[in-house]
């Protein structure tokens, strides 16, 4: 589950990092008279993609007039397919320098990996690119709830160095690393960045931004985190038209859209189950989808008596359905025969249709 | 079909990477041995397909369930360390927990040593997975999963998860299974076996197909298995089922760029998720970690593979062609022969529902108290030998032996409480009393493993305290001497005799011996059973059972015994030939109506106990009249009724009693006494292996124990 910036920010005030001051969440320009401003303010687009700032959905206010006109502009956009209704109002911070910041999974070997970098800002890609040597990696083989000290030290010293700074910033630099590490393993990120992490006129590290992802497969163990956001369950994050859907749609090309289920699970339990669903939509009244398919592996017997006393007793509801015992024929066939069904009944209903 | 050998499969290949010392103990047991961890629903099913299939399943894994059995016949440990102690060979383990506790479940299996694991457990949070996979890389586990579907080798019958019996092996020739073919590398599940059915289909056999598990992070990658799969001698060709996301694909393609030497053998891969949405990402450390490296998608996956040489294909048809040519044509299989196979399987009549007991095996004529027939059981075992086996199912050693017989004296020296038969009250109802009345009893307690042995020798030894106390016997347990044993305390108990005759007690206990069980078929194991689905104590558990011993089950040998002192009676006062009386008795009986008990059985025509039963009798030189009369009645009987009812152990039991000059109540007292071992063994057996509450239906009740062996001498 991602976590919007103004909620990543919550999780890192309540691990002690250092945010700037939120001073509310906004829906349109109007609500920002209800605010109790300290101007200049940052104006910012609350979507869950990253390249908002290239986007111009981050934008600097310095007083109300400006921050009314400029939010009504980011309230327009549509970031890479995300419409922007929610904007973050925040104190802008007394910036000395910036750097970067993160903590992921390596895709490799899984093992949780540290990056720092002393020329923080939108352009990390870049550098990671073109100047790997700007770039401090590490990965933590132990999966330790805590940052090593050597390790925390270590990237103090990279961070301080790059931005020439005082003993003072390396302790605030220090402690800020081992916060976001503490951060990512107690609230089970699969991803905490800060970027750009800035450091103030007076030598503090304040998480200017932030990106969590947190790994779905841990959110029935993160109550703590639903009770600090106020949220009350999980959200989900979207789901696309696949490429093909979209080109299919935008031409006009004639296609089915089969939805596959199944897998691996009991003949009897898929069986029992479609015979369900389907009984249960014909008995309401709901359209009723053709379903090809073939059935082989654990519990095929007691399937296959299954489904041919279904087809007994409620010929009607299951007359679509068609589902082939064992793997004489091999699945591509049966996809095969499943679309020129899909295409038959769409015809037949195109023809029912135009009468 | 006749199996390749454990240790030449491939299954051995791969534990002979982590573990080189468990090849030879392979070879030698001619099987892998294999655990399950985690005894939920799905692990119980499929611990019972596993087996089914071939697999060795030494045991199952569930804290608190240690001593229980699962498929009536596969062991529970309450830990890996307890399982090990016993099993030190178990060479995989498949885990079947929830994913909120897989982490610890399979950290304490990676630790144990065992050096193959299929994590089956699907979304553990990834912090649990590092954790798992730090403990992986200490030990050299190869760790399958999570989210695998598990491991299946045709060749040597064998699997390790939950994959469907649709794979088939090379036929060297018809029946006989190969080592070779192809084998099969999944992340997914249903595509693994689309793949194996696609490749059969042209008769290409898989010697080995691998899920490696369709979580994001997880143990063996490709990297680590296809170099595995090819270093194995029979291995053809590798096929390879990769799908978008993550990057185990791309670094496959480097590692083979890298180090081709790795992999000798022709390779195919395919890789799923062609059309699917391009994941869109939040933040930048993923582009960090691998600067300028695209990865994960399809294109990055099909360029990274191809670019190294192997074929990428995106459906089955492609991936027959492609095999096909790697193989230059060759088959391994009769595709007629396999789908043979595979119509059968699917054609095959539904499993009847039925249910085992490792106890007594009952056929007609036949009776087997865990493998040994009850004859020699009758000639050679004594009563607390006999209970061993019914509750362990295997014959106790001479310590153990001289342990029950310490227990058994000691429960008979505590003095019973006041206790009354009622008027007119059954034997046996007073008796239930023993279990129903009794503090030291009930402060035995049953866990551990030898909780219910112990309990019911203790039990055996308070039965015949009480046995005495209702008798009015009790008396003659303070002359008892040491050296009589518990068969002294027996005889005492039940005659009242001061003096011990070791014969006449020898003669009684064998009775007693003789009446341990039948099985599940009696009403009274039955009672205990079904008492025993609510998880009662044991003593209500077993009262259960005797209560349900009454005249018209169990008691016929008191109606015996008066049945045939009334025929010697009669020669006697007439001064007849006892088969005379016995035909004047009978006609009387049918006149009145009247039952003649002992004859007749529901399973057994000649009853397996009565035989040993006189033969003691006569080598004793105690078989009187009575039992004289009791070799006659049956054919008598015929000639009078016209009906063939063969004579009982009941009606035995009856006819010595009556020789013994007992009180006809007698006999169903000893039966009581010898049902007290079956029905301890019932209640244990179901309260260990079958879940609670269930529905019996006795007809299914099916004999799954040892087979017939010899008794020792």
């Amino acid at each position: 589950m991602r976590l919007y910036e103004y909620e990543a920010k919550k999780v890192f005030g309540s691990m002690g990092l250092t945010i700037p001051k939120q001073y509310g969440v906004i829906h349109s320009p109007d609500d920002l008279k209800g605010l109790d401003l300290t101007y200049p303010v940052m104006l910012k687009s609350m979507v869950l993609i990253g390249g908002r700032g290239k986007a111009g959905g981050i934008k600097k206010a310095k007083d109300l007039a400006e921050a009314k006109s400029k939010a009504a502009d980011i309230l327009k956009l549509v970031i890479k397919g995300y419409p922007v209704d929610t904007l973050l109002v925040e104190e802008v911070a007394n910036e000395a320098g910036a750097c970067y910041l993160g903590i992921t999974t390596h895709p490799a070997t899984f093992n949780v990996i540290m990056m720092a970098s002393a020329e923080g800002g939108v352009d990390i890609e870049t550098i990671a690119l073109e100047k790997p040597e700007a770039i401090l990696k590490k990965e933590i083989p132990e999966n330790n709830m805590e940052l090593p000290e050597d390790l925390a030290e270590e990237f103090a010293k990279f961070l301080n160095t790059g931005l020439k700074g005082n003993e003072k910033l390396k302790a605030s630099l220090k402690d800020a690393i081992k916060k976001l590490y503490a951060t990512f393993q107690a609230f089970d990120c699969k991803t905490a960045e800060i970027n750009p992490l800035i450091v103030t006129t007076d030598n503090i590290a304040v998480a200017a931004d932030a990106k969590v992802v947190i790994d779905d497969n841990a959110l029935y163990r993160q109550g703590g985190l639903f009770e600090l956001l106020g949220i009350a369950e999980a959200r989900h994050d979207v789901s696309e038209l696949t490429k093909d859907e979209q080109r299919a749609r935008d031409g006009g090309f004639k296609y089915v859209d089969p939805s596959r289920f199944g897998g691996i699970s009991s003949c009897d339990t898929f069986i029992k189950g479609t015979i369900k669903a389907l009984r249960d939509r014909f008995a309401k009244g709901q359209r009723m989808l053709p379903i090809v398919g073939r059935m082989v592996g654990t519990d095929l017997p007691s399937a296959r008596e299954f489904l041919q006393k279904a087809k007994i007793e409620t010929p009607e509801a299951l007359k679509d359905l068609d589902i082939a015992v064992g793997n004489e024929k091999i699945m591509a066939d049966v996809i095969k025969d499943g679309i020129a069904k899909g295409f038959e009944v769409k015809q037949a209903q195109a023809a029912t249709a135009s009468k | 079909m006749q199996r390749v050998p454990a240790h030449k499969g491939m299954l051995c290949h791969l534990i002979k990477h982590a573990r080189p010392d468990l090849v030879k103990k392979i070879e030698e047991a001619q099987e892998v041995e294999t655990i399950v961890v985690g005894l939920g629903g799905q692990g119980t099913r499929h611990a019972g397909l596993m087996r089914d299939f071939g697999t060795t399943v030494t045991g199952g894994i569930a804290p608190g369930r240690g001593g229980q059995r699962i498929h009536e016949t596969i062991p529970v440990y309450d830990s890996i360390a307890d399982c090990l102690e016993e099993h030190p060979n178990i060479a995989a383990a498949s885990i079947w927990k929830h994913f909120t506790s897989a982490r610890d479940a399979t950290l304490e299996v990676i630790e144990a040593g065992i050096p193959l694991v299929m994590l089956i457990t699907e979304g553990i949070p990834l912090r649990d997975v590092r954790d798992i996979l730090v403990a992986a890389r200490k030990h050299k586990t190869v760790l399958f999963g999570g989210n695998t579907p598990g491991v299946i080798f045709p060749p040597e019958g064998i699997k390790i998860g939950m994959l469907p019996d649709v794979f088939y092996p090379e036929e060297v020739k018809p029946g006989q299974a190969g080592p070779h073919g192809v084998t099969i590398i999944s992340r997914s599940g249903a595509i693994l076996y689309h793949m194996s059915d696609a490749l059969a289909s042209v008769g290409i056999a898989q010697n080995a197909v691998l899920g490696i598990g369709g979580d994001g992070a997880n143990g063996s990658t490709f990297t680590d298995l296809v170099p595995v799969a090819m270093a194995y001698e029979n291995t053809d060709l590798v096929v390879v089922a990769g799908e978008i996301g993550g990057s185990k694909e791309e670094l496959l393609a480097e590692d083979i760029a890298v180090n081709p030497k790795k992999y000798p053998k022709p390779m195919v891969a395919l890789i799923s998720g062609a059309h699917a949405p391009e994941g869109k990402t939040m933040g930048h450390a993923g582009a960090i970690v691998a600067p300028g490296q695209e990865y994960g998608t399809f294109k990055s996956k099909k360029k990274a593979l191809e670019s190294v040489g192997v074929t990428v294909v995106n459906s089955q048809y492609d991936l027959i062609s492609a095999a096909k040519d790697k193989l230059k044509g060759k088959t391994y299989f009769d595709v007629s022969r396999y789908y043979e196979k595979m119509r059968l399987t699917w054609e095959e009549p539904p499993k009847k529902p039925q249910w085992g007991t490792l106890i007594t095996k009952i056929a007609p004529d036949v009776m087997l108290l865990s493998g040994y027939p009850i004859q020699e059981v009758i000639e050679h075992g004594n009563l607390l030998e006999t209970a061993h086996l019914l509750l362990k199912l295997d014959l106790p050693s001479r310590d153990i032996l001289k342990k029950h017989e310490k227990t058994a004296l000691e429960a008979s020296r505590i003095p019973a409480p006041p206790i009354e038969r009622f008027q007119s009250e059954d034997i046996s109802s007073a008796l239930a009393k023993s279990f129903l009345m009794d503090k030291p009893m009930f402060e035995v307690p049953s866990t551990g493993k030898d909780g219910p042995v112990t309990k019911t020798v203790f039990a055996l030894g308070r039965f015949a305290r009480y046995l005495a106390a209702i008798l009015g016997n009790e008396k003659a347990f303070d002359s008892a001497a040491e050296e009589e044993g518990f068969t002294g305390l027996i005889y005492r108990a039940v005659t009242g005799d001061k003096t011990f005759d070791a014969k006449r007690a020898k003669l009684i206990e064998q009775i007693i011996v003789a009446c341990v069980d039948h099985g599940t078929t009696p009403p009274s194991a039955q009672a205990t059973i079904l008492a025993a689905t609510v998880r009662p104590s044991y003593e209500i558990g077993i009262a259960a059972g005797i209560g349900a011993i009454t005249d018209v089950h169990g008691g016929a040998g008191g109606e015996a015994a008066s049945f045939f002192r009334a025929c010697v009676a009669k020669s006697e006062a007439g001064n007849i030939d006892l088969s005379d009386a016995v035909v004047a008795i009978l006609n009387e009986y049918m006149k009145k109506g009247k039952r003649v008990g002992g004859l007749g059985h529901r399973v057994h025509k000649i009853d397996p106990r009565r035989t040993p039963l006189w033969a003691m009798c006569d080598q004793y030189g105690l078989s009187g009249k009575c039992v004289a009369v009791s070799k006659l009645v049956s054919d008598l009987f015929e000639k009078v009724r016209g009906m063939s009812l063969p004579i009982n152990v009941d009606g035995v039991i009856g006819a010595i009693v009556a020789d013994l000059g007992l009180h006809p109540d007698l006999a169903k007292a000893l039966f009581v006494f010898g049902r007290v071992v079956g029905l301890s063994a019932h209640f244990y057996e179901e309260t260990a292996s079958q879940p609670q509450m269930r529905r019996i239906d006795f007809s299914q009740s099916v004999y799954k124990g040892k087979e017939k062996r010899s008794f020792p001498k």
